[in-house]
């Protein structure tokens, strides 16, 4: 196929995902501007195709009027809001992202050439060249090659990578390519939710000088010199809110320098008491109602105990209590209905919970002392309570971005799509031991933590994320792989040889999507 | 004729000394196990158990459990060392029980290690609760009572601290905790000075092979701890690194000491 007839079917590939912005169900997503200046109230609901996702500020309503996450405070109009929407459960969904190129004709802030195109390089205003963003969601995040210590001083990698398919063309780019002067690796990544963050900064279980998965020095917050959880997004790059918040100023919003200590104080202060979850369901109703599940909606997750182990029988990862697993038939058709999907619900959480499966050759789980394979269940790994992430340094290969796990398009001569996402190849150097389940050459889409680290064991490991507001926020996984909850399940039922039952996988959705 | 006799019965109580000794002595190697095979996992209606095969006796090493627990499951995918102790128990999963057992995962990569065994009546695990790590009570648990604390006394001039490895490993998941203790007591004493010496080890197999560790582990050893006490900010003692190439004497007998380095931490 010639460039111009692959250019023609991205073209209309991505015409059809703009198409389908129209015909979504419910009135378009709610858009906050950056700088409109509006309040944001103590709690706010926003709709989405599974209810309704709950933002608490727990407090209080808070002025955005020069508020610093809320003001476009770099050169390119974003704020950090651009890409932490309240309606997106503080993260940003395709569904938001295609909906502000149809109603701006690509000129938002948010489609900036710096990581909302798949390369600076390419032509603006024209859809193909925000393909990832578009289509999957996808910021671009360039890594400096080879790592860097927080210091700036330079990681010798235990591998060396090589770019072996680059169809956004940023990383054999003469300026920001591998070769370039500043050697750096685009990636393409999903914003994470800025929300629940007393979990995923805890100083809790699990966190300790030394990383518990490898016995590296775990990263420490340069305030305080104490060890943290390591839990912050996709590779741990950042040990803090703090950090992060500089770090994406620089990077996302184009802010000349760094941020005023004010400046961070604020944000942080916001982020540090912002909650978001599933409020309302369309199957099974009120999610909050009072003496409900005490795992569901924001103000349960504001009184939880925050990096506590969830992944027993003691203290479940997220607790419904028991009401929901059998409920009464009543006349009422819309009650019995409600019934029912609540049923679904609490038998999903059951299926997240108890229904074990062979979990095999997944780094960073199966290598530290569970064996390989290890008979376990979903919160065997998603195990913190409230979130299910992991509780601390939560990176692991569960081959989202790794192949042969990896979802990649089928290729042959009767499907005209191309790949999209780029694939490195890694090579371990010699006298450097092996991936002890991948072996001494990897194929991976993304590196994920190895960018940071430099270590061959981390090669496409991705810190996992917290399982809140979900609903409000597709796709999912790091590199947005899964457009749906259903997707997301499968690509695990598919990587694990689970053999989920259809029953099964309903129910997990909608437990997934009650969160 | 008297001397005579006593000459003879001195023979003969020697004889029987190192007869009774030299049997003991081979009872007891018999009761070790040092072997290298491909681990099987079985599975049960509660939780896994994992088996070795060796000369036609399948040995249960452990079952699945939690990550503290002091022996952990080898992996699927690479051959194991097994370094065990036949014990009396009663067999579990149709092994028989090693106890203690030390279980090396060898870094290689080895596909032919890939047998999963179905389920058995007749090999069923219970246990109280049936929570899905594995057992936290009655026999098939593991003790993880942390020792009694020492009496309080003043702190010594140095301690020595040991650190453990599989074979021809480096570290690993097992460390963050004693790596931790090593930092935690450097910086309540105020240390002055850090002495690291990595040693290479060597295990005495059952069928009288031995396997040494590579060349360089030592010094691989030794150098990994210093840049990790110094990487989580341990800066102000002085580093005194050193490691041994000659690989420690196997005896068949608790070879896996042999895989270890000692953190000397001294005061000011």
């Amino acid at each position: 196929m010639s460039m111009t007839t692959r250019s023609l079917v991205l073209f209309g590939c991505i015409s059809v995902a703009l198409a389908t912005v129209a015909a979504q169900s419910g009135s378009p997503k709610q858009w906050w501007a950056p700088g409109q200046g509006t309040s944001l109230p103590a709690l706010s609901t926003y709709e989405n195709d599974r209810g309704q996702v709950g933002v608490l500020n727990a407090s209080g309503q808070l002025d955005t009027k020069g508020h610093p996450f809320f003001e476009p405070i770099g050169t390119n109009g974003r704020a950090c809001v651009t890409c932490h929407q309240p309606a997106d459960a503080m993260s940003l969904s395709v569904r938001s992202i295609r909906e502000r190129w149809a109603a701006t004709g690509g000129k938002d802030p948010l489609f900036a050439a710096v990581d909302g195109m798949n390369c600076p390089t390419l032509p603006r205003d024209d859809p193909r060249s925000h393909s990832l963003l578009l289509e999957r969601g996808l910021i671009r995040v360039a890594l400096p090659w080879p790592p860097r210590r927080p210091d700036g001083t330079r990681i010798d990698p235990e591998f060396s990578i090589e770019v072996v398919r680059d169809p956004t063309g940023c990383n054999t780019d003469p300026v920001y390519g591998l070769q370039s002067a500043n050697p750096s690796i685009s990636v393409f990544r999903r914003p994470r939710p800025v929300a629940n963050t007393k979990y995923t900064t805890h100083q809790n279980f699990g966190v300790s000088p030394f990383i518990g998965k490898n016995g590296m020095p775990a990263a420490t917050d340069p305030l305080t010199g104490k060890p943290t959880s390591m839990n912050l997004m996709s590779d741990a790059r950042v040990p803090t809110l703090a950090v992060q918040a500089d770090d994406a100023a620089k990077n996302h919003l184009q802010v000349a320098g760094s941020l005023s200590a004010a400046q961070i104080a604020r944000i942080v202060e916001f982020e540090r008491q912002v909650y978001v979850a599933q409020v309302a369901s369309t199957g099974a109703g009120n999610l909050v109602e009072p003496d409900g599940p005490p795992a569901l909606g924001p103000r349960n997750l504001a009184a939880g105990d925050a990096g506590v182990l969830g992944n027993n029988t003691t203290r479940y990862v997220f607790p419904l209590g028991g009401k929901w697993a059998t409920l009464p038939r009543t006349s009422s058709e819309t009650e019995n209905a409600r019934n029912a999907a609540r049923e679904s619900i609490a038998r999903g959480h059951d299926v997240f919970m108890f229904r074990t499966f062979w979990i095999k050759d997944s780094m960073h789980l199966n290598s530290v002392g569970l064996g390989n394979p290890t008979k376990r269940t979903c919160a065997t790994c998603h195990g913190m309570h409230m979130t299910g992430m992991d509780t601390a340094n939560g990176w692991m290969d569960i081959g989202t971005t790794n192949l042969p796990w990896a979802s990649e398009v089928p290729l042959n001569p009767w499907n005209e799509a191309k790949p999209q996402m780029p694939l490195f190849r890694v090579s371990c150097k010699p006298g450097v031991k092996e991936h002890p389940f991948l072996g001494r050459v990897i194929y991976t889409q993304d590196p994920g933590r190895a960018l940071i680290s430099g270590q061959c064991n981390d090669v496409g490991t991705i810190v996992m994320q917290q399982f809140r507001g979900l609903a409000a926020r597709a796709p999912y996984f790091s590199n947005g792989s899964a457009a749906t909850l259903r997707e997301l399940v499968d690509f695990y039922d598919r990587r694990y040889t689970i053999g989920y039952s259809e029953q099964e996988k309903q129910d997990l959705v909608n437990f997934l999507g009650a969160l | 004729m008297n001397a005579h006799r006593l000459t003879c019965v001195g023979v003969l109580l020697l004889a029987g000394w190192l007869a009774s000794g030299g049997a003991a002595s081979t009872r007891a190697d018999e009761q070790r196990k040092n072997f290298v095979a491909c681990p099987i996992v079985r599975d049960t209606a509660s939780v896994p158990c994992w088996l070795a095969e060796y000369e036609g006796e399948m040995y249960f090493l452990t079952l699945q459990t939690d990550v503290s627990a002091p022996v952990t499951p080898p992996w699927l995918g690479h051959q194991v060392l097994v370094e065990g102790v036949v014990s009396s128990e009663p067999r579990i999963c149709g092994g028989v029980v090693l106890k203690p057992v030390h279980l090396s995962v060898l870094p290689e990569r080895d596909a032919s290690c890939s047998t999963i065994l179905p389920a058995e009546d007749r090999y069923n695990l219970t246990f109280e609760p049936p929570r899905p790590p594995g057992p936290s009570k009655g026999r098939l648990a593991f003790d993880n009572t942390p020792p009694a604390a020492p009496p309080a006394a003043t702190t010594p001039a140095s301690k020595e601290f040991v650190i453990a490895y599989d074979f021809d490993g480096l570290v690993g998941f097992r460390h963050a905790g004693p790596l931790s203790q090593i930092l935690n007591f450097a910086r309540d004493v105020n240390a002055r000075e850090i002495e690291i010496v990595g040693h290479r080890g060597a295990v005495l197999l059952s069928n009288g092979r031995k396997m040494v560790e590579e060349p360089t582990i030592g010094k691989q050893r030794a150098e990994q701890v210093s840049m990790l006490l110094q990487g989580a900010n341990l800066k102000e003692p002085s580093y005194k690194v050193r490691w041994m190439d000659e690989p420690a004497k196997a005896t068949g007998v608790d070879d896996y000491l042999s895989r270890r380095v000692v953190v000397t931490v001294r005061r000011r």
